[in-house]
């Protein structure tokens, strides 16, 4: 006997974002960080902050930390975006 | 009844089941086929359109549509008489306070615990009896269950995926668990959260794994509460010291030495949010003293208030048992209590 049965996943799943513009070159760009502020990601960050400085001459690094690690970013960080060439921000653990 | 989702023809019944673990459909066990007439069944019994929106995920903005969850409802073993509660879960779940995502995505692991209170128990055959918690009866198996799947197919949440649990624990399959009214004295847990007298409604909370304690010594509440209050005590040294919603499971046994002594619900709750509560430096003893600082005289309560824990009474009738269910992470998710059907405390429209 055959069957006639229904897709079960969420066909309706909004689509994905897409990627911004790719910069040239780092050099003179201010970088923000998004950290969740997990253990893990002190070391994480601070690495690429030295990184960053020293070896790809960004003219700076704003580090910002969700208050919640488990939820989006506060507004006022979000709000702070704009201000930013680019943005770092995933999961650390 | 207008379906939209995409139909698929398969061969026979194994053909189905091939199809759904190949697409990555399912929690890894076989799945009862969705077919359009048991889906609109359920549809049909909680006189919902197919395009109904139960609610929307706000972090990734993923609909979670009537049809959609009957689908899944339907794979996981649900009957049409299920499907109320599967419903009133998943909008619980929505509700901002649960944080569903945070609570679905952890590297915690933790798992959907659902209580359900009031007549639909009895009308559906759910069971807080033996076995409680653990493969009791047919309701709270397959509604749980429904719960797991939808997440994995609606909301994508698969391991690996949107899921980064570093351990899960068997509650992922389903932790569904229906509260012994009729053989307790005490409030209902509905009744507890807000929920009028009679009003079958329905609790969902981020939660850990069952951890099972047994104390047969004694008789006196304080000395069973107790045994409670060390477990507790134990998972803030071993787990986390957040404080957040705790479930407590207690079986007959237990709960009728506590009832013979008058206690209620708040008076349970009082006096484990009295007692399970540790300094910081308990930390050093287990593991964990690179994290106690100059903190190590502050105290950490396993409630932030008494009215953070669920009491549940449920389990066999016999032994000397019982179970705290601690919370995935403290206070970000926090419990949601809903009636299934109703709207408790509903303002009226805005605009």
């Amino acid at each position: 006997m055959s069957f006639l049965v229904l897709d079960p996943t969420n066909e309706r799943a909004p689509p994905l974002g897409q990627l911004a513009k790719r910069p040239g070159s780092l050099r003179g760009k201010t970088v923000g960080f998004i950290s969740n502020g997990k253990e893990g990601t002190k070391g994480f960050f601070a690495h690429l902050d030295r990184l960053l400085r020293e070896e790809f001459c960004v003219a700076a690094v704003v580090s910002r930390t969700k208050s919640n690690y488990s939820a989006p970013a506060d507004g006022w960080i979000v709000g702070e975006v704009a201000n930013w060439d680019m943005v770092v921000t995933g999961i650390g653990d | 009844m207008q379906l939209e989702s995409k139909i698929y023809e398969a061969a026979d019944i194994g053909a189905v089941q091939e199809l759904y673990h190949s697409n990555g459909w399912t929690d890894g066990l076989p799945v009862v086929p969705p077919t359009r007439d048991a889906v609109a069944a359920c549809l049909e019994w909680t006189m919902l359109p197919p395009d109904h929106l139960i609610g929307i995920e706000p972090v990734r903005a993923m609909p979670v549509t009537a049809e959609k969850l009957a689908v899944n409802a339907v794979m996981a073993g649900c009957l049409p008489m299920h499907f109320p509660v599967v419903v009133t879960a998943m909008t619980a779940m929505l509700d901002e306070k649960f944080l569903l995502h945070g609570a679905t995505a952890s590297t915690g692991g933790c798992a959907v615990f659902i209580v359900i209170n009031g007549p639909i128990r009895l009308e559906i055959g759910a069971s807080g009896g033996f076995n409680a918690l653990g493969n009791s009866d047919r309701a709270t198996a397959v509604i749980g269950r429904a719960i797991r799947l939808a997440l994995i197919n609606i909301l994508e949440v698969r391991p690996g995926g949107i899921d980064r649990s570093t351990l899960g624990h068997p509650g992922k399959f389903t932790y569904c668990v229906a509260e012994d009214e009729e053989d307790s004295t005490w409030l209902p847990l509905a009744q507890v959260r807000g929920m009028p007298p009679g009003a079958s409604s329905v609790t969902v909370m981020a939660a850990q794994a069952p951890r099972q304690i047994m104390n047969e010594w004694t008789t006196d509440p304080r000395e069973i509460l107790e045994t409670f209050a060390a477990e507790m005590r134990a998972n803030l040294r071993h787990y986390s010291l957040h404080a957040g919603n705790y479930a407590i499971v207690i079986p007959k046994q237990l709960r009728e030495h506590i009832q013979a002594a008058g206690w209620s619900k708040a008076d349970i709750a009082a006096f484990i949010h009295e007692r399970a509560r540790i300094p910081r430096r308990e930390w050093a003893d287990v593991g964990k003293g690179a994290v106690v600082r100059d903190r190590g005289d502050t105290i950490y309560p396993a409630l932030e208030s008494q009215d953070h824990l669920l009491v549940v009474a449920a389990g066999g009738p016999a032994g000397g048992f019982g179970a705290i269910i601690p919370p995935w992470l403290g206070h970000k998710s926090q419990a949601v209590t809903m009636a299934i059907g109703a709207c408790v405390d509903c303002g009226p429209p805005t605009e």
